[in-house]
């Protein structure tokens, strides 16, 4: 997806986890994820360098579609499609 | 699933928190985890000496800043961690029978609430026999 694309997508949960660092923020998204449906879109919010590998990772190993990541100022957001 | 197997010989603050953060990566991993608290680990889980876990075992001449750093980057503690992997997957802990004697535990109810059951020391190898990842920390 480009970044237009992800930043016009209609998110179905938001994580703000950029008080935390590694394992902080794929903590919270493991969290969050049970409580969406499948196909919901989740947009995780993080300011560890960690997590830009870390959780798109995960999500592929767990069954569920990484859409990209948009690069902010001091953090970035991650989206995912739950499977 | 997969398997995570861990003998825990180490009961250093710095050690137990690398320990906590590997079982918390596992625990989002949705992985069968079993924990083998040997030697110096079982002190950690004896009741009440929780909080009285401070010693590194490694760069120790640095202790205050990395104790200020955990503080600073929100970091949870190590029985946090544990706890939060308990709560998150399925997390097995049990602690060498001999290690706890070395710090004064015979029964289950002389260690702290994340300690499953005491066992010997052929379990922990058949567990690391049957796990997909085994580490010794």
């Amino acid at each position: 997806m480009t970044q237009e694309e992800l930043q016009a997508l209609t998110v179905n949960k938001s994580v703000d986890a950029r008080g935390t660092a590694c394992p902080g923020p794929l903590l919270e998204a493991k969290k969050a994820i049970g409580t969406i449906n499948s196909g919901d879109i989740m947009e995780i919010l993080s300011a560890d360098e960690g997590t830009k590998r870390d959780i798109p990772k995960w999500a592929n190993k767990k069954g569920h579609e990484y859409l990209g990541t948009v690069e902010e100022s001091g953090y970035f957001k991650i989206y995912l499609k739950k499977g | 699933m997969s398997k995570l197997c861990m003998g825990l010989f180490s009961g250093s603050l710095d050690k137990l928190t690398a320990a906590g953060v590997i079982l918390s990566g596992a625990a989002a991993d949705d992985m069968d985890v079993e924990v083998f608290v040997l030697l110096q680990g079982a002190r950690a889980f004896i009741k009440g000496n929780e909080n009285k876990i401070d010693n590194l075992a490694e760069a120790s001449f640095l202790k205050d800043e990395f104790l200020s750093s955990l503080e600073k980057l929100k970091v949870s503690t190590w029985y946090e961690f544990f706890e939060m992997s308990k709560d998150m997957t399925n997390v097995k802990i049990y602690i060498c029978s001999l290690a706890g004697k070395i710090w004064g535990g015979e029964k289950l109810e002389d260690f702290n609430d994340l300690v499953d059951d005491i066992c010997g020391i052929g379990e922990y190898l058949t567990s690391a026999e049957e796990a997909d990842i085994h580490m010794f920390i």
